[in-house]
């Protein structure tokens, strides 16, 4: 550990000292999580990689994990966010100085917002997106239909991706806006899934208004812009967000051994090739996440972060399978029948939101395909004419 | 054991890999499999000279004093090249085997030999089971007076006809031991086997009452100490080589034209080249970690070892076996490479034990650490 890291961590934990009661898990000057966050964005960690006029600390890579590290340790939230605010780093990197000033520390002191990315028409082929931006005096009017919308009900903001240019090929004509959630003109319908959970939306947008200086980025540059926002997205659920709720490594590797030792398999020798196998996936993936880690803080650029999210889909398909197998006829129960097999049922149905979610996992094959090893893109029918004359639009 | 610093492991690393671009090209590796003994003097003089087989040996007897992390990634490199000949055997079985003993007298008799690599020893674990467990242990040891005296058959004995020291397990009234054996000694007849993965060399030696001398000190947890040594070095050597075909694979993707477009750019393939490369970068980290862990001793280090004996094992197989598949015909001529990394994916896959073996004790090791 360099001396500036050693210097940083010693800093963030007497000002967390100072300022965190981490017993009471809640800030010591009292007030709302909006308070504290302000006290965070103050002190700069929020967002210690950015430079000091951008509420930042220009710290480097390994001192600004060193920061997330001791948050982490006492559970106060709100460093980081350079690494994790969807919204914050698209505005940083893309927006203008004005909507830079006024929305980024919104965010920061946690402002809600949505994706409207996907549409019925547009799902792995995100660029055909057909919901129109249409440019009237200070104003963007909004139409169009989006869905897998999560948030979408309670989000102050949403991220829109939305055509402003009909006449060029799909992925130049799009352009990304902070749309106000709650205006007339917008209808959240939530969405019935094969969980029984209702996690998303479908957002319908019936001349709903953007000021213009909500724009992030130029006309046109939507997709780009886009991109920088999903790898965001993409790397989150690599680390396992999707599944924060069946908590670390070591309580699911204990779940799938305790579950093998409850049903009396734990001695069955097929089933401990399974369990063994199932369990390293979940190791494997850690260690990967934790080398990627290690050599970007070293400067090097790693591979391995494209991969998490595509390894996360055959860990979490592969327990739901063991723990199944485990259950045996009691998986065919559910709700107050059989606690366990509700659990082992909603896990074999709720994998495929990482599978699918954020990009399915044969996108995320292309992307690793082309992006990581240089392959070839795919070929694509409507990449070079104008979108209008698209099937998209053609049928 | 002690670690280099980071600078002078990068230092030995890019040395060796230097080394064995120049010195250990697929026309060398070929031109080497195809002779007797399997061993390319030239190259094991070079090695040497580089002061790898010093590795793993303590600086009192001439070695280096480095340990688990600076061996996996020497073998990362030879793994990539297909380096074969005894420094699997001599390096590191025998000299961690040699290092476990309590007799200092053994220690400074033969370790500097080994150091310089002029010295070449193998060690004998298994019988023909070939399971390296205690139980697939076929020579025990009877002692006679002053003279301990071996019979029984030991099989799978790596790079033992290039050895002119034996290092044989055996089972003792008190419980596994491990004895020196000269290869000449009367009552010693050791036959070359022959092997798919023709860069190996492995003999069958079937002992007669053949004279030994104890290794004092060495129990069944001093073997197994050994070989945790033994599978952190072969995790490394399938790391670095499963990595080196799957980079000549995407390579290849991306020159082999059909049906007027680079191959790479047909989902079919891309969407496998996708998936190994998740086996390669585990298998990496696998390796890594379990070095970290014995270096340091560290409370997971078992789950450690036996989770990178069966993923790199499993990560290689997979790698090297769909390779070929990615190729298409090329790939099914003798004068392609790929072949050669599937020889010995799978010769990787069984020394030491399967992978099935170790799925199972690194459960155990994940129940015990509940």
């Amino acid at each position: 550990m360099s001396d500036t890291v050693a210097n940083i961590r010693e800093e963030v934990r007497a000002w967390l000292a100072e300022h965190w009661d981490a017993g009471q898990r809640r800030a010591k000057a009292g007030g709302s999580i909006a308070d504290w966050l302000d006290q965070v964005i103050a002190a700069g960690w929020a967002v210690p990689s950015w430079p000091a006029q951008y509420w930042g600390r220009g710290l480097g890579k390994e001192e600004t994990g060193a920061v997330i590290a001791e948050f982490r340790k006492v559970a106060a939230p709100g460093a980081g966010q350079d690494r994790s605010n969807i919204t914050a780093n698209s505005i940083m990197q893309f927006g203008s100085e004005e909507l830079k000033q006024r929305m980024i520390p919104e965010f920061l002191r946690g402002a809600t917002m949505c994706l409207l990315y996907s549409e019925p028409g547009a799902g792995s082929d995100l660029a055909s997106v057909r919901t129109r931006a249409d440019l009237e005096g200070d104003v963007y009017v909004i139409n169009g239909q989006k869905v897998w919308t999560s948030g979408a009900r309670t989000a102050q903001y949403g991220l829109l991706l939305a055509r402003t240019d009909w006449d060029v090929p799909k992925h130049q004509g799009l352009s990304f806006f902070i749309m106000p959630m709650k205006q007339p003109g917008i209808e959240v319908r939530p969405i019935n899934q094969i969980t029984g959970d209702s996690h998303f939306n479908e957002v319908f947008i019936d001349n709903a208004e953007v000021s213009a200086t909500n724009r992030v980025g130029a006309e046109g540059d939507g997709w780009k812009v886009m991109q920088t926002a999903l790898a965001v997205e993409r790397l989150i659920m690599g680390e396992g967000a999707s599944e924060r709720r069946q908590g670390s490594f070591k309580d699911n590797s204990l779940s799938l051994i305790d579950m093998a030792r409850q049903t009396g398999k734990l001695t069955d020798p097929v089933m401990r090739q399974e369990i063994a196998q199932a369990v390293a996936w979940r190791q494997l993936n850690t260690l990967n996440l934790v080398r990627a880690k290690e050599e970007m803080a070293q400067g090097a650029s790693s591979p391995i972060m494209s991969l998490g999210k595509l390894a996360m889909s055959r860990i979490l398909h592969g327990d739901a399978r063991v723990v199944t197998k485990l259950l045996g006829a009691a998986s065919m129960l559910d709700g107050v029948s059989d606690p366990r097999a509700e659990d082992v049922n909603y896990r074999t149905a709720n994998a495929y939101m990482n599978s699918i979610g954020g990009g399915t996992d044969q996108i995320q094959r292309n992307i690793i395909g082309e992006r990581v090893l240089g392959l070839p893109r795919e070929a694509e029918a409507d990449r070079n004419i104008p979108f209008r004359e698209s099937r998209a639009v053609t049928g | 054991m002690t670690m280099l610093d980071a600078e002078e492991r990068g230092a030995i690393r890019e040395g060796f890999a230097r080394l064995l671009a120049e010195k250990c090209t697929e026309d060398d590796v070929r031109r080497t499999m195809a002779t007797q003994d399997g061993h390319d003097h030239a190259l094991w003089q070079a090695i040497s000279d580089m002061g790898v087989p010093a590795l793993l040996i303590a600086p009192d007897h001439g070695g280096i004093g480095a340990g688990p992390v600076e061996l996996e990634a020497l073998m990362e490199e030879a793994g990539a090249a297909l380096l074969g000949g005894p420094l699997l055997s001599s390096a590191v079985l025998a000299a961690g085997m040699i290092g476990e003993t309590s007799d200092d007298d053994a220690k400074a008799r033969l370790l500097p030999g080994i150091a310089s690599g002029k010295s070449l020893a193998a060690v004998a674990f298994t019988g023909d089971a070939g399971t390296w467990t205690a139980q697939g242990v076929e020579v025990s040891a009877r002692q006679q007076g002053d003279v301990w005296l071996l019979d029984g058959t030991a099989s799978f004995v790596l790079s033992a006809n290039v050895a002119d020291i034996l290092l044989v397990v055996a089972r003792t009234p008190e419980g596994l031991g491990c004895f020196e054996v000269s290869p000449k000694a009367a009552g010693v007849a050791a036959s070359l086997l022959e092997t798919w993965d023709r860069t190996l060399r492995l003999s069958r030696i079937i002992f007669s009452g053949a004279a030994a001398t104890p290794l004092a000190g060495i129990d069944e947890a001093a073997v197994e100490r050994v070989l945790d040594l033994g599978r952190v070095a072969l995790a490394g050597e399938q790391a670095g080589a499963a990595r080196r075909i799957f980079d000549i694979t995407v390579e290849y993707l991306k020159t082999r034209v059909q049906f007027g477009r680079q191959i790479g750019g047909f989902q079919a393939l891309k969407h496998m080249a996708a998936d190994l490369l998740i086996e390669v970068e585990s298998a990496t980290s696998a390796a890594r970690a379990a070095a970290r862990s014995l270096a340091s001793g560290a409370p997971d280090a078992q789950a450690l070892i036996n989770l990178a004996a069966f993923a790199c094992a499993d990560a290689f197989s997979q790698v090297a076996a769909t390779a070929i598949q990615m190729h298409g015909g090329i790939a099914f001529t003798w004068e392609h490479p790929a072949h050669l990394y599937l020889r010995r994916a799978r010769a990787d896959a069984q020394i030491f034990g399967q992978s099935e073996m170790y799925r199972d004790r690194y459960l155990t090791a994940m129940e015990n650490a509940a």
